[in-house]
């Protein structure tokens, strides 16, 4: 089952595209990357795929056929935006319950002790919480939806180093512990190098790189990062791994 | 904090249920629980103020009313203190605190409380960009949208609504005693529907406008202009055409007698006079200069002329408080369909 499957994908912001033809399939069962500069429309894909905006051309699906932004894509997916937009004047329990109450499908045990491992008490102002805590509680209401899909734009972006590292440990345990698969973006591959087993590069709107990390490594030759690095300077979308660009 | 692990799980989408409608209700009252005191509080310091004053009016009106007999030189001036203290004299309107400088301040509620309630409802999402977070789970946006901006709204009517009984209370002395008009703007935009229709109406506008514009305080700005514009117009130009006025003979100043919109002169000959017409007839400087406001009058009754006003009577009070809280409503209904609908289209 393709988790994202898109189709001479393109949306435009005025005059400007910021995705133009982009054909892709992200196999589900990974941790996939989606990396590429700042502008690459890394963050435009993923909305789409999300539903919060509307293709100007081509088409999108998600988990195996749905079109995104419908009502099963929307209760299939769990998105964590930029930022981790949250409810700022919200006590961390009542955004849980926000949370529990514009869905169907919630396993409040599941919030309720994740957040108690993280050490977030939940009479705490969500605005009051540190970046790491509003990531980890973002994530942990991603995660009690019991998603089938979980997208991450930026996650790490405005984390420091150790909130960055228990951020993805929390993900890569919640993928192997729920089986669910994982999209995270970020324009610093390095950050996700160690837990992807799935790398798109994208750039220019366009994809220039697509396949398993297995894949690549053997084809290549090369470390992960010298690999995407290649691609993103060359800027020819390449067909090695499974199925880039097809 | 709530325990207990619910429901469906995700892979069971065949006879996928949406939502239901009171769980994204409690959202939004939760979201909204900020508003909901501010618009308690604001409306209960008032409720406290005419309270009091109704309490302190209907005793010193009733004094006036069991006063015999009325025509008593005693009682006249009971009445005339009564009206000059507690509505306000003509000069002094804004010190003299009475009904009608409150009930002028009074014109600016409807207004604060739509833009205090509407005007940050979406923008506010979008300006911080938790409408990504909205948007995004199970409920869908449409519900969500449809939630966020109607349940506020009938709230909101439904409380400005019950606190139009307390302004009748407020006003009964004044309206009883003849010296008020229901139609008098002050009185008619208190009373009646038209104190929580022109709140729905702030409030749907504030919220289309902070969609639009996806900030709050322009969209706070712009509500205030319209809203202020549209309920002068509607006071003065719109308002009086809801229904053809009736023509009277004679000039009936007081009270009691309807809502004036025009008043003229005919000449003996049956000819409608102009203004100017008007003021070249030869009027002794006698009568110019009297004191006495009927000495024009009664000049113009004795040379043969006749007065016309053209008039709302009283008794079309309520039709025109239904005409105006029903195009308000349908106005209202327009601006949050449209905000809907930005919702809808909106991209991220």
């Amino acid at each position: 089952m393709n988790v994202i499957e898109s189709t001479a994908l393109g949306k435009r912001y005025r005059r400007k595209w910021a995705l133009r033809d982009c054909t892709l399939d992200i196999p589900g069962g990974h941790i996939v990357a989606l990396v590429g500069p700042n502008g690459a429309g890394k963050t435009t894909l993923l909305t789409m795929a999300v539903g919060l905006t509307k293709p100007t051309e081509g088409g999108v699906t998600v988990l195996g056929g749905v079109p995104a932004g419908s009502p099963d894509a929307l209760e299939g997916i769990a998105f964590v935006a930029q930022d981790a937009p949250l409810y700022r004047n919200l006590p961390v329990a009542d955004m849980l319950r926000v949370a529990r109450r514009l869905n169907r499908c919630w396993d409040q045990r599941r919030a309720d002790d994740r957040l108690e491992r993280l050490g977030i008490p939940p009479r705490q102002k969500v605005g009051e919480l540190s970046g790491g805590q509003k990531a980890q509680l973002a994530l942990t209401i991603a995660l009690a939806r019991r998603p089938g899909l979980l997208v991450l734009d930026e996650p790490l972006a405005a984390l420091d180093p150790v909130a960055r590292d228990d951020f993805m440990t929390s993900v890569v345990e919640a993928a192997r512990e729920d089986d669910i698969s994982v999209v995270l973006s970020s324009h610093v591959l390095a950050e996700l190098e160690r837990v992807a087993t799935y790398l798109i590069v994208l750039a220019r709107g366009q994809v220039q790189l697509a396949g398993s990390v297995k894949d690549l490594l053997a084809s290549h030759g090369a470390g992960l990062e010298e690999i995407a690095l290649r691609h993103l300077r060359a800027g020819v979308p390449t067909t090695s791994g499974t199925d880039a660009g097809r | 904090m709530t325990t207990g692990t619910t429901t469906a799980s995700p892979g069971t989408t065949a006879a996928r249920r949406p939502v239901p409608w009171r769980s994204i209700g409690w959202v939004t009252l939760r979201q909204r629980r900020g508003a909901m005191i501010g618009v308690s509080a604001l409306l209960g310091v008032i409720a406290i103020y005419l309270v009091i004053m109704a309490i302190i009016q209907n005793n010193a009106y009733a004094a006036v009313t069991a006063c015999h007999p009325a025509a008593a030189v005693k009682c006249q001036q009971l009445a005339q203190n009564f009206s000059s203290t507690y509505w306000g004299g003509h000069n002094s309107a804004l010190q003299s605190g009475g009904a009608q400088t409150v009930s002028s301040l009074m014109f600016v509620v409807p207004v604060l409380l739509g833009v205090f309630v509407g005007a940050p409802l979406i923008s506010r999402e979008l300006d911080t960009g938790t409408f990504r977070f909205a948007w995004t789970q199970g409920a869908g946006r449409t519900r969500w949208a449809l939630s966020t901006l109607v349940l506020p709204a009938m709230l909101l009517t439904a409380v400005t609504g019950a606190f139009t009984a307390l302004l009748w209370w407020y006003f009964r002395p004044f309206l009883a005693d003849g010296q008020v008009s229901e139609f008098l703007p002050l009185a008619f935009a208190l009373l009646g529907v038209a104190f929580a229709a022109w709140t729905l109406f702030a409030y749907a506008l504030a919220a289309f406008t902070g969609t639009l514009f996806r900030r709050t305080v322009p969209a706070m700005a712009v509500t205030l202009i319209v809203y202020i514009v549209l309920a002068i117009a509607t006071a003065t130009a719109i308002r009086p055409h809801y229904e053809a006025p009736v023509t009277v003979a004679g000039w009936n100043q007081g009270g009691g007698a309807g809502w004036v919109i025009s008043s003229w002169v005919k000449a003996p000959n049956g000819q409608q006079l102009s203004q100017a017409a008007v003021n070249r007839l030869p009027i002794p400087a006698s009568v110019q200069n009297s004191q006495s406001p009927d000495a024009f009058n009664n000049w113009l009754a004795g040379h043969g002329y006749t007065m016309w006003q053209s008039v709302q009577p009283d008794s079309r009070f309520w039709q025109f408080q239904l005409i105006e809280g029903g195009w308000l409503l349908v106005v209202s209904a327009i601006l949050i369909g449209g905000a809907v609908w930005l919702i809808r289209r909106r991209g991220a």
